[in-house]
């Protein structure tokens, strides 16, 4: 039981660029169920930054739950580009239900999705661990903050509450777009969702570097 | 399912090639979004008003699809007005909220603008077909067929997401699961969608790549996506509409370039 179990278990391909198309339908599968996400938190972002307009800067924080759709594909579908198609395609959907911010969504999908790509695109896709997917949310949080403060409303406000804002888009990123996102992709790949995809294969082969997913591996060779 | 397919009836701009919504749409916003000032919102969102009636869309879902803007402009201006950029004489003031003549007419401004970049794009939208849309990123644009077609795969399952998300709920309750908090219960409900939406997905892949799709061949289109005159007139008012808005708003010395 045990050889026949890793014999079958392939060892990891050789890392490729080319999309498959399983790539690209469940990219834009989480791109899609994302975007409704964002549509429903752009109608709750109203009342809750009116709440935070009291503390004028913080309505940063809210900043995150328009970032994870990028690092959730990125690092699911690894593949250069995952993360930039991934938030488009979630940015488009929300437009498509009808945003307040109209067709800016579609500028700040693709400014924040190329936050979020940069850095998995730094570590030359390969590196897949919890510091590098936090930076990624980082990397949206950095680029939603440099275009809220200068191109939104929160252009007219104080440098002060600028720079606020700035620090907590980029904690929100981390948190929710970074923190969150590695939470989800490492609960799919445990589902077994994943199996047509490096991401939950690898979990199975070498379960050494990464404890956390080793369970999945153990669990089919330890049935005799 | 009905905001995301939304009943397009015939009408001028429905017939219009997304393509050119688009281009039409996103000048716009990138003009406006450029300056802070109430001079060229004000001029945009008139102009777009009296291009409404032809956008073929009923009153109900025009107020339905635009209700996030008229919750938000207002909202956006009061924050504006009493957190904004402070000049001219101080109207009221208490801690560190201050109101001034320089933070009213920026918050007025805020206000407007937001409507004058929201309203084009979510009419434009609220009459365009997905399908459409992607036959025309395939042709007009030649975005590479597989991500556009795979992309408007991912977006033709949201109905069956829907279903998806009440029959889970169904199973839950069944099950007892998740009936302590609502948050916990959103949570668990949502990332189960997610297993379940991912492996359809890859399900999908199988079904879509054993018919075919995504061979290194070039593709060939069902439906025709041509980008004729109505198209070129729709991005010639876009242009005129902008070019109107900067050039009232200069004259009257009021544009002001948002990174200065």
């Amino acid at each position: 039981m045990n050889m026949a179990t890793t014999s079958i278990t392939r060892q990891p391909r050789a890392f490729s660029a080319r999309w498959r198309v399983v790539d690209i339908v469940v990219a834009s599968v989480i791109g899609v169920a994302s975007g409704v996400i964002f549509w429903a938190w752009g109608l709750a972002w109203t009342p809750l930054s009116a709440a935070l307009a009291f503390a004028p800067g913080l309505a940063g924080l809210l900043a995150g739950g328009w970032l994870f759709a990028g690092v959730l594909g990125g690092i699911v579908i690894r593949k250069p580009g995952a993360a930039l198609f991934t938030e488009v395609v979630a940015a488009v959907v929300s437009m498509l239900v009808g945003t307040q911010w109209g067709f800016s969504t579609l500028i700040w999908g693709v400014v924040e999705g190329l936050g979020a790509e940069l850095v998995l695109a730094a570590f030359l896709y390969s590196n897949w661990r919890l510091g590098v997917v936090l930076l990624s949310g980082a990397g949206a949080g950095v680029a939603v903050g440099l275009l809220d403060t200068n191109f939104t409303d929160y252009a007219a406000l104080d440098f002060g509450f600028k720079a606020v804002y700035f620090v907590s888009a980029v904690a929100s990123g981390i948190v929710i777009a970074g923190l969150l996102s590695w939470l989800a992709a490492r609960g799919l790949a445990r589902a077994g969702a994943l199996s047509r995809f490096a991401s939950g294969r690898l979990a199975a082969v070498d379960g050494e570097s990464e404890p956390v997913r080793s369970d999945s591996g153990t669990e089919a060779t330890s049935t005799p | 399912m009905s905001l995301i397919t939304p009943e397009i009836r015939a009408s001028t701009i429905a017939s219009v090639n997304p393509v050119a919504k688009l281009i039409a749409a996103i000048l716009l916003a990138l003009v406006l979004l450029l300056s802070i000032d109430w001079a060229s919102a004000l001029v945009a969102l008139v102009l777009e008003a009296l291009l409404l009636p032809f956008a073929g869309l009923a009153a109900r879902q025009f107020w339905l699809r635009t209700a996030p803007l008229w919750f938000a402009a207002p909202l956006a201006c009061l924050t504006t007005v009493l957190y904004g950029r402070d000049s001219g004489d101080l109207l009221w003031q208490a801690g560190f909220v201050s109101v001034t003549e320089g933070s009213v007419s920026l918050g007025v401004a805020i206000g407007v603008r937001i409507l004058a970049i929201g309203l084009p794009g979510i009419v434009l939208f609220a009459t365009t077909d997905p399908t459409d849309l992607a036959d025309g990123l395939g042709q007009v644009l030649r975005l590479p067929s597989r991500f556009v077609i795979g992309g408007l795969a991912g977006l033709r399952l949201v109905g069956l997401f829907i279903e998806d998300w009440r029959f889970l709920a169904l199973a839950r309750r069944a099950r007892g699961v998740g009936d302590s908090n609502l948050v916990s219960r959103i949570a668990g409900q949502g990332f189960s969608l997610l297993v379940l939406s991912v492996r359809r997905g890859s399900k999908l892949a199988t079904a879509m790549e054993a018919k075919g799709f995504g061979s290194r061949r070039e593709r060939t289109w069902a439906r025709e996506s041509t980008f004729g005159r109505r198209e070129w007139t729709l991005v010639a008012i876009a242009v005129v509409i902008a070019v109107l808005a900067v050039t009232l708003a200069v004259a009257l010395g009021t544009w002001k370039f948002v990174l200065s």
